[in-house]
């Protein structure tokens, strides 16, 4: 039996020497579902993903998949079993042929599917005989996935699934995580691509330094976030923050709020304070992502500027 | 199937090194005649084999080969980008290294096992001989020492990252340890110098007189050194376990 949550974590947290990579972090992914897990380079992403996994132990807190806990080696055996994963460098042996790997791969599978794998094998046009280190970037990334994929796994890890991939197979593999709930395979997956992640995820993970940004559906971004422009006759007012007001940012007359939730009376607020042209629209995961993580990226300069100043 | 991944990765090499030490055991023994011709002193043929290969030319090269094959592992796969998907599959760390370990180490019985063949065979092919006793013993003596260099090795491969790193340094350990063996109170247990215990040189168990292997091999040495390489072996395998990958 699949637990509600495949994915929990509370407080796990990952350093590297004096860097944190993983701070704190709870998240929670939910079964049957597709989680797009957003975040920049060195965001934390890969670390989260390979201490879900069992490759690199945590520094502290807990995490569980599937019910069981990622810090037992025995455990992490279990949680490998029931899972596939297609990692980012999509490293595989060179020296052996595409067959090869296969029966490799298959050999510590039970579940494994061998009519999906031939379905996979023709859909992909990948050469049974030929060597894995003579196959093109993209192709190695469609072997990576049918190997993932020729098992009906309870959880599909995916970290930058399409790098390497040419439009077409973007599409075939796009379709193929979207019908995965549907036998009971929850997906989560890491991407660059926003547009991607907004067309198949169900959930959003976002997180930056190691900590989560955005943890919301997909559905209630889209119903919830707001862009509204306040736009004043004289010099913008000072607002207040008030609930569901994420970002503000003030430039001479005009003021912009990225609003999570009520934006109704955000934009009342506004026309309270003497707006005279008031927009509402509604805003895209790319926009609440560069918002996010620019936001942090400007307090971090102001921090590092400010630490400077009191250094002279 | 770990062990068919560890086949695969051991195999170029195993072959390489095995028709290595094969067509130098042939050399050895079709050159019999103009290298005893020029030797310092008289030797039989007995003497001229275990001279020309169990005392020189073989043996260094099997201890070679036996570092070579150490060498590898889950940081070399680290190096090559392949770990990740090692790491994915439902199997222990431990099993990933001992199976390892252990296709590595048959690797090693392989060339050491080439001149029980090699030599009896192209011996008879020019009218001498060379018991394929000797060429047992000395096979058991081969997988002994072999074992150590190679335990070493791997070790080393699994402490440091690099793919040439433990050959490299495995090497020069070897070379020092061979000095040491000239302190005199080494020099004083026999029994310590590996180098002489896979050759027969000034043992118990060795007739110098005939270069013949004359008594029961010294098993408890043996054991000793094949409870070495294991120990090196799950050192290697507990280093591996914690670390980040």
């Amino acid at each position: 039996m699949i637990p509600e949550r495949v994915i929990q974590t509370s407080e796990l947290t990952k350093n590297y020497g004096s860097f944190r990579a993983v701070d704190h972090l709870n998240l929670s992914v939910r079964a049957e579902r597709i989680t797009g897990f957003l975040g920049r380079n060195g965001a934390g992403k890969s670390s989260t993903i390979k201490m879900l996994l069992g490759m690199i132990q945590p520094s502290s807190g807990s995490g569980v998949v599937l019910g069981y806990r990622i810090d037992d080696p025995k455990q992490s055996i279990e949680i490998r079993r029931r899972i596939a994963y297609v990692g980012e460098d999509k490293g595989l042996y060179g020296y052996m042929t595409v067959a090869e790997l296969i029966r490799f791969t298959r050999s510590f599978y039970r579940d494994w599917q061998p009519d999906i794998e031939r379905r996979l094998l023709a859909e992909y046009r990948l050469p049974p005989n030929r060597k894995v280190k003579a196959l093109s970037k993209g192709m190695r990334t469609k072997l990576a996935l049918l190997l993932a994929l020729s098992r009906r796994p309870a959880l599909l890890i995916l970290d930058e699934p399409t790098e390497g991939l040419d439009p077409v197979s973007i599409e075939e593999l796009l379709q193929t995580l979207v019908s995965a709930p549907a036998n009971g395979t929850t997906v989560f997956f890491s991407s660059h691509q926003l547009s991607e992640v907004e067309r198949i995820a169900d959930d959003i993970l976002m997180i930056d330094r190691g900590c989560v940004v955005l943890d919301m559906s997909l559905e209630q971004i889209r119903e919830n976030y707001r862009r509204i422009s306040l736009g004043f006759s004289n010099p913008a007012p000072q607002l207040q923050s008030i609930l569901g007001v994420e970002k503000m940012r003030s430039e001479g007359r005009q003021i912009t709020i990225l609003a999570s939730s009520n934006a109704d009376a955000i934009a009342q607020m506004g026309r309270d304070r003497g707006a005279v042209d008031i927009d509402v629209s509604p805003v895209n995961l790319r926009e609440i992502f560069l918002e996010t993580v620019q936001e942090r990226n400007r307090q971090d300069q102001q921090q590092h500027l400010e630490r400077e100043d009191a250094l002279v | 199937m770990l062990w068919y991944k560890s086949f695969r990765e051991l195999r170029t090499v195993t072959l390489v090194g095995a028709a290595a030490m094969a067509a130098a055991c042939l050399f050895v023994v079709f050159y019999q005649q103009p290298m005893r011709a020029t030797a310092d002193v008289p030797m039989t043929y007995i003497a001229y084999i275990w001279k020309s290969i169990y005392n020189s030319l073989g043996t260094d090269m099997f201890l070679i080969l036996s570092v070579i094959l150490g060498s590898g592992g889950l940081l070399q796969e680290r190096a090559q980008g392949t770990s990740g998907f090692t790491l994915a599959l439902p199997v222990s760390r431990r099993h990933i290294v001992i199976t390892r370990a252990v296709m590595g180490y048959c690797s090693v019985l392989i060339i050491a096992a080439v001149p029980i063949f090699a030599v009896p065979m192209a011996s008879h092919f020019i009218g001498e001989y060379y018991p394929v006793a000797q060429t047992c013993g000395f096979f058991a003596l081969w997988a002994a020492g072999g074992a150590v260099f190679y335990g070493l090795t791997f070790l080393l491969a699994h402490r440091l990252e690099g793919d040439y790193i433990a050959v490299l340094v495995a090497i020069p350990s070897f070379m020092l340890y061979g000095a040491l063996l000239n302190l005199p109170w080494l020099a004083r247990l026999p029994m310590l110098n590996i180098f002489h215990v896979i050759n027969g040189e000034d043992m118990p168990f060795f007739n110098e007189a005939q270069h013949l292997l004359a008594a029961p091999l010294p098993l408890l040495t043996l054991t000793v050194m094949f409870a070495v390489s294991a120990t090196f072996i799950l050192l290697a395998a507990r280093r591996i376990e914690p670390l980040d990958f």
